[in-house]
């Protein structure tokens, strides 16, 4: 009897995950350890070993298709052992969740932009992402559909003439005529590549001398056929969909005079202290959450829910896309233990090697745009947390003090709230509480001295 | 003031067409050039060299007649016959082209144009001087030889237009440069008796072709024709005088009886005064174009040398026409993109397209196929065995990206292969095409095959 490889869980909040490439091929022999495919999950991409030994039977689940963990995705066996029937699994392309269900849910094939597009998605030429239901049974005779295939057009554009709407040749042939397909302009190089890449040339309109199809225009449609975003794009497309669009947002921005504090910071750096401003900002933030604790919570509308801990997460921008590292328990460590556990973490995370469970648990985050040169700007919480900082970049600008125009090191914060929870006077004492301590010198004397 | 549609700044490869062409789309046309119609290309470039080239090239024909059962006694070179040869085919263009101008209505003014400001040109300086209004104007004033300062002045220090009015070859030659233009008249002086030397600072010779192709002209020259090449090291402390001409290279001090500089171009701007009419130059004096050879002034444009682009009188020729339809009003067309090169050195070498090194720079997939003449029927018939022509295709879609040819007839051979490529054929299809036998064409559809290792006339490949 074969022995089924299954999709492993790699964290607690992982439950589904793509293959992004099987290292092995069919009829490979497998040793104990070898990798047999690479996983992509929520925020990483990880390898995975085999546990047993034999031949590699059958791949059930290609590269690119999600599926729930525990899944059978191939069979290790002896050669010529009879593999056990397994439906091919419903791909889960275009849906991007974590389902609550658990359970790979086929998603209606999203509508077609302009024709050009079609073949992509919704055409029998590219079946990987053929969506499980499709609106009707595509019936087309093999002769009509290699003439399609030669011609480079998408057969579903045709309308067949033949039992239950199968298309035969004829119905190609009118096709094409109707299409005025003889007059199509198209260079050989350009129809090769279109065949092989599955693109109606219908659909493209040529650049070249009489409206010529080149390669040019083919490698034009092709870099403009909607890809799949992978999977660390589809979390961040969700997650910010799901917060953006059930927590109703509020902002509110102070302006924190950083002056004292960069002096203050440079003395410490020259003296070979690790403080950067950020960690200053986090420890600011860590302490005034214990203070206001309603801000450190969080709800689903008809219930809130405290949490006794600060988890803290940093926005850490990486290549492709952003990843929030938490610092569980933020509260129980010193400032030293923050800023170095805070810089591993950024390390890890752009090195694409946080664990699932490093990235969960957040109750607040701040997001740090300081080196980006911006003024202000608002963040979009992260789905189920209360609230979130936005860090802008500290500028030197004209300031009022004592009735004086002077120049200071000025840098905007601005907090997002989930304004079920949070009302305006909270959200601006807050605010306030963090600036306060930012600019209170003899405070970060005791705590880093 | 007398005012047209279109002025074209000098009469080169690229001007004249840009003339005619705007003159048969109906425009009125004025075309201004300062020394001859027909520009560096007919009068001190392109013809006239062919024209020594090839009488050369007929001399080492002749002289290797015997073999082919042909008996020649006294074959020898008289250079002035030579020169009178070269100047008859050039004055013979050159009327035809001024016939050309003045047989489709372009008014032919004689002169140094400068710009007033960007609608108005002045023609000549001082008192004979003449302004023109034009509503749109096209710079081609096209480029001239490059004397790096260093050089002495003197009449045994020569650039190739000089070079081409000489009434007899020198004994011996420096060359300086190894670019197409030094190599061409090495190959040339070579054959006609010259000891030829050429220097080039860089690590070849005629370095945009690939490795294979250049080692295959480059030891033609060295071994059959007896041209010294030194590479990989600067000509310095060069002296002239009534005896001759030194120079350093190296340990080694070199002399010869006329020093050839050929190291490159140099845009034609002076007298014509673009910042008068706000047009940009880059820090080497080109004018910069966009695609469609527009100027950073909406209504100047630039074609060929000038514009330092691939400086070739076809490509001048190409961005003329197109240029001239679009400021005749004309739907924008871009420049042509795919430009051959032509390289009239023994033996010819021409390429079109990609090159292997280009594949590797842009880190893309190609695969290749050679043919050598030697495998060819009509090469071994008429005894000319030399070079092999090759293919360079994309390695996913079969697709013909470029090609290039070393051998007899190269530079007529790489028409076929240009036509190939900017119509996007494939290797399969170039392959399937059927080629006349006997021809040296069928060395196409021989790399062709070779590319897929189909090759019916070469020796499968051993295994590695």
């Amino acid at each position: 009897m074969p022995n089924p490889i299954t999709m492993p869980k790699f964290g607690q909040m992982t439950e589904e995950s793509a293959i992004v490439e099987w290292r092995k091929q069919e009829g490979d022999r497998i040793a104990k350890g070898d990798i047999l495919f690479t996983v992509e999950t929520d925020k990483s991409v990880m390898d995975v070993e085999a546990f047993t030994e034999g031949t590699l039977l059958k791949i059930v689940v290609p590269p690119g298709v999600s599926v729930p963990v525990q899944t059978t995705v191939g069979f290790i066996g002896s050669p010529g052992e009879a593999i056990p029937a397994v439906s091919a699994p419903a791909p889960a392309a275009p849906k991007p969740v974590a389902a609550e269900a658990g359970r790979a849910v086929p998603s209606a094939p999203p509508a077609p932009l302009q024709r050009s597009i079609a073949p992509s998605l919704q055409s029998p030429l590219t079946p990987a992402l053929q969506p499980a239901i499709a609106p009707a049974r595509f019936r087309i005779s093999p002769r009509a559909r290699a003439l399609a295939e030669r011609c480079a057009v998408d057969p579903t554009q045709i309308k067949g003439s033949g039992p239950e709407g199968r298309i035969v040749e004829k119905d190609v042939q009118a096709y094409l005529e109707k299409q005025g397909y003889d007059k199509l302009r198209i260079s050989p190089a350009a129809k090769d590549l279109a065949r092989k890449e599955k693109v109606d040339v219908l659909s493209i309109r040529g650049s070249g001398d009489d409206g010529r199809i080149t390669v040019a225009d083919l490698q034009r449609a092709l870099a403009e056929k909607p890809k799949p975003m992978n999977k660390m794009r589809q979390t961040i497309a969700q997650r910010l969909t799901q917060s953006f669009t059930t927590q109703p947002h509020f902002y509110v921005t102070v302006s924190v005079d950083m002056t004292d504090l960069i002096a203050y910071r440079n003395q410490l750096k020259a003296a070979g202290a690790p403080y950067t401003i950020t960690d200053f900002i986090a420890q600011a933030v860590v302490q005034c959450l214990q203070e206001f604790p309603v801000v450190n919570s969080s709800t689903d509308g008809k219930s809130t829910r405290w949490h006794s801990h600060v988890n803290l997460g940093l926005a850490v921008s990486i290549e492709g896309g952003l990843v929030v590292p938490v610092i569980q328990h933020a509260e129980e460590l010193t400032m030293l233990e923050i800023c170095n556990l805070s810089k591993q973490l950024a390390d890890k995370a752009r090195a694409g090697k946080l664990t699932p469970d490093e990235m969960s648990g957040g109750t607040f985050t701040i997001t740090n745009m300081g080196m980006l040169n911006v003024d202000s700007f608002h963040a979009i919480l992260n789905t189920g947390e209360g609230a979130i900082l936005a860090v802008a970049s500290t500028v030197k600008q004209p300031v009022v003090r004592d009735d004086q125009v002077v120049i200071r090191s000025m840098m905007n914060l601005t907090l997002s709230v989930d304004h079920r929870l949070i009302d305006g006077a909270l959200g601006a004492q807050f605010v306030n509480a963090v600036k306060a301590k930012l600019e209170d010198i003899e405070l970060w004397k005791r705590l880093t001295s | 003031m007398e005012t047209f549609d279109i002025v074209v700044i000098g009469a080169g490869p690229g001007g004249y067409p840009a003339a005619i062409r705007a003159a048969q789309l109906g425009a009125s046309v004025a075309i201004v050039e300062r020394e001859q119609v027909g520009g560096t290309c007919l009068n001190w470039g392109c013809i006239p060299t062919k024209a020594l080239i090839v009488t050369a090239d007929l001399l080492t024909h002749i002289r290797h007649a015997e073999a082919l059962g042909i008996t020649v006694s006294g074959a020898g070179v008289n250079y002035a016959a030579m020169v009178a040869h070269k100047n008859k085919a050039v004055q013979q263009l050159c009327s035809g082209v001024r016939q050309l101008l003045t047989a489709n209505g372009v008014k032919q003014f004689s002169g140094t144009a400068s710009f007033v400001d960007r609608n108005t040109l002045e023609i000549g300086a001082g008192n004979g001087a003449t302004r023109i209004g034009a509503k749109k104007i096209i710079i081609a004033t096209g480029s001239t030889s490059a004397m790096p300062g260093f050089l002495p002045k003197h009449p045994r220090v020569v650039e190739s237009r000089a070079f081409l009015d000489l009434d007899k070859l020198p004994e011996t030659m420096l060359v300086l440069g190894g670019g197409y233009i030094g190599c061409e008249l090495a190959s040339m002086a070579a054959q006609c008796g010259t000891k030829v030397t050429i220097v080039e600072l860089l690590e070849d010779i005629l370095l945009l072709l690939d490795p294979d192709v250049r080692h295959e002209v480059r030891s033609h020259m060295e071994n059959k024709l007896g041209i010294r090449i030194l590479t990989g090291k600067p000509l310095e402390k060069v002296a002239a005088d009534d005896h001759g001409v030194r120079g350093q290279c190296g340990d080694e001090t070199i002399e010869a009886g006329l020093l050839l500089v050929s190291v490159g171009r140099k845009p034609v701007t002076d007298g014509l005064k673009p910042d008068a009419a706000g047009v940009k130059t880059d820090e080497k004096g080109f004018i910069p174009v966009d695609d469609f050879g527009r100027t950073n002034v909406a209504n100047i444009f630039a074609i060929g040398d000038v514009t330092g682009r691939t400086q070739l009188a076809h490509y001048a020729t190409s961005q003329g026409v197109t240029v001239a339809e679009t400021a005749c009003d004309r739907k924008p067309r871009r420049n042509e993109t795919l430009v051959p090169g032509v390289i009239f050195t023994t033996p010819e070498v021409a390429l079109v397209g990609l090159t292997e090194e280009d594949a590797k720079r842009q880190n893309r997939a190609i695969v290749t196929g050679k043919f050598r003449f030697s495998g060819l029927g009509r090469a071994i018939a008429v005894a000319e065995t030399v070079g092999f022509v090759k293919w360079i295709a994309d390695a996913g879609t079969d697709q013909l990206l470029g090609a290039a040819a070393a051998g007899p007839h190269a530079t007529e051979l790489i028409a076929a292969a240009t036509l190939a490529v900017r119509s996007e054929l494939t290797v399969a299809e170039l392959g399937r095409t059927i080629h006349a036998h006997p021809t040296f064409s069928e060395a196409w559809m021989e790399a062709a095959h070779a590319v897929h290792g189909e090759s019916v006339h070469a020796a499968p490949k051993r295994k590695k």
